[in-house]
């Protein structure tokens, strides 16, 4: 298919490499996209987020236009869905909260005076699973960790100048995240175990049930 | 202008009338006298050049033959002559085009358009052809290849190796976003285009077929492919095909559900597709929700830290 304007990529980034962002860049020239510059010298447009929705509230009664809250393992993400996105606004109708969600959205900075919000405005709106979120904070955690190398060589200017970020804040929520799967992994694959014991030893009870019972019988009879 | 560039046009011009006993040599005084001494534009120069030779040594306009050319050098509004294969065959989506689809040689592939009035004999994919007075055309960047009634199409009995035939790829990423001329769509029977009302763009009122089709964008954080997935790979990832999504359209007397159903079953979701790239779209021939051992992965990326 021929696109007039390019498609902007969906960036994957944690809540609090994004909600510590002040600056915006491009706009100049009517066709060039406005991006939320991160600390990290992310220049992002669009999000692709997988979390949990903690929150979901009409801003006013009766105005369709609803506050939402999506967490990832550093923290969360403020949202807006209003009639501007019909695909995201149909579906938040269906989704109550605690879900997990995967979220396609614009990235976006409210200035007031001299305070700037970051905020996204979700596109669409998807029920999603644990599965997903985990790859997904994989995938993040990676390109997190490209941003840090490419900040440490000194590759961003404008970032490093506007910023001065301090990389080992970062590089610490990306591995407490990914200590944090990592055990729930380990876990998960330990309640896996468990349960196919479980299962062996009671395949097992069904084989020899009358004999065992038999066995412990006579031994308590004994005592 | 740099002397190879010199030289190619001299050789460009000396391939049209070689067999009408031009030399070279007087290909080349007579164009270094336009262009370095009177500096005339090249394609004045070109043009003047050819004119002359063609009353010099009286031969009709209609014998001579733009210079062969490769796919990769082709400018917009030039005609020339090629020898290409044809890789692929598309359905045309208007009356006034006898053949479209893409031709490719050893430089690259192109569009290419024959059209009906030109009334030429039907081209077979697989197999090559020179193409000769053919004039390239642009339509918001792409380049493609029209045949008039004024070219000649012959088969050759060469094999022509294309380069890049069809680019076989496999991608991962997140599908963040499914079209709205996506689900179950009517389209013309004669051309194959989506119909709106039971009102074909081109051909009217006419009789529709039902397709299955979505046209989504796959998303890696880096980069963005456009896909086309049909029938047969939403039916794999879905279980639903054409029958069951009729089932559904009928049952709620609204077509719009399936697409409502397929963006909230593939919304959002990793998928790990395999297809070939035509003119950036990716058409998928295969695809499966991607989920990978996430144990695995996660130590991957610990490693990454530590690097």
């Amino acid at each position: 298919m021929i696109r007039t304007t390019k498609r902007e990529v969906a960036r994957r980034v944690f809540s609090k490499e994004f909600n510590a962002s002040k600056f915006k860049v491009g706009g100049e020239g009517e066709k060039e996209a406005v991006y939320v510059l991160t600390p990290l010298g992310l220049r992002c447009n669009r999000l692709f987020i997988v979390g949990v929705l903690l929150e979901k509230d009409e801003v006013r009664p009766d105005s369709d236009m609803w506050r939402i809250r999506i967490s990832d393992p550093t923290g969360s993400f403020l949202g807006f869905v209003s009639k501007f996105q019909p695909d995201a606004l149909d579906s938040i109708a269906d989704i109550n909260p605690p879900e997990i969600v995967a979220v396609t959205a614009k990235a976006k900075l409210l200035q007031r005076d001299d305070r700037v919000l970051p905020l996204i405005r979700p596109e669409n709106i998807n029920i999603s699973d644990f599965e997903t979120r985990d790859y997904w904070i994989i995938e993040t955690a990676r390109a997190t960790l490209r941003r840090i190398k490419a900040i440490e060589k000194g590759d961003d200017k404008l970032a490093i100048e506007k910023y001065h970020p301090n990389i080992e804040e970062y590089r610490k929520a990306v591995i407490e995240a990914l200590m944090r799967l990592k055990e729930e992994q380990a876990i998960l694959e330990e309640e896996r175990l468990e349960e196919k014991k479980e299962r062996k030893e009671e395949e097992e009870k069904d084989l020899g049930f009358k004999l065992d019972e038999e066995i412990i019988d006579l031994s308590d009879f004994e005592i | 202008m740099d002397e190879n560039r010199f030289q190619r046009m001299v050789e460009d011009i000396y391939e049209m009338f070689k067999s009408y006993g031009v030399t070279k040599k007087e290909i080349e005084t007579r164009l270094r006298l336009l262009l370095f001494e009177f500096k005339v534009p090249e394609e004045e120069a070109r043009r003047t050049i050819i004119n002359g030779l063609r009353k010099n040594y009286n031969i009709p306009r209609v014998d001579l033959k733009p210079a062969l050319a490769k796919i990769s050098e082709i400018e917009p509004n030039k005609w020339v002559s090629l020898k290409a294969k044809v890789i692929q065959l598309w359905e045309p989506n208007s009356p006034i085009i006898s053949q479209t689809g893409l031709i490719g040689d050893e430089t690259g592939i192109t569009r290419f358009v024959v059209w009906a009035k030109a009334n030429k004999t039907r081209l077979e994919e697989g197999k090559c052809y020179l193409f000769e007075k053919v004039v390239i055309d642009e339509f918001m960047g792409i380049k493609s290849v029209k045949v008039t009634s004024a070219s000649e199409i012959r088969e050759i009995d060469e094999q022509i190796e294309v380069k890049e035939e069809l680019r076989e790829l496999e991608v991962v990423g997140a599908l963040v976003s499914i079209q709205q001329n996506s689900g179950l769509l009517q389209v013309c029977k004669i051309c194959g285009r989506t119909v709106k009302a039971g009102t074909c763009m081109e051909h009217g009122k006419v009789e529709t077929t039902d397709v299955l089709r979505i046209r989504g964008v796959l998303d890696d954080g880096e980069k963005i492919y456009d896909l086309i997935l049909d029938e047969k790979v939403i039916s794999s990832l879905t279980g639903m095909g054409l029958k069951e999504a009729r089932k559904l359209a009928e049952e709620h007397l609204d077509r719009g559900v399936v697409l409502l159903e397929l963006k909230k079953r593939l919304l959002g979701k990793y998928l790990k597709v395999k297809g070939e790239i035509r003119f950036r779209m990716l058409t998928v021939t295969s695809a499966e929700f991607y989920r990978p051992k996430i144990l695995e992965e996660v130590e991957k990326a610990l490693k990454e830290v530590e690097a």
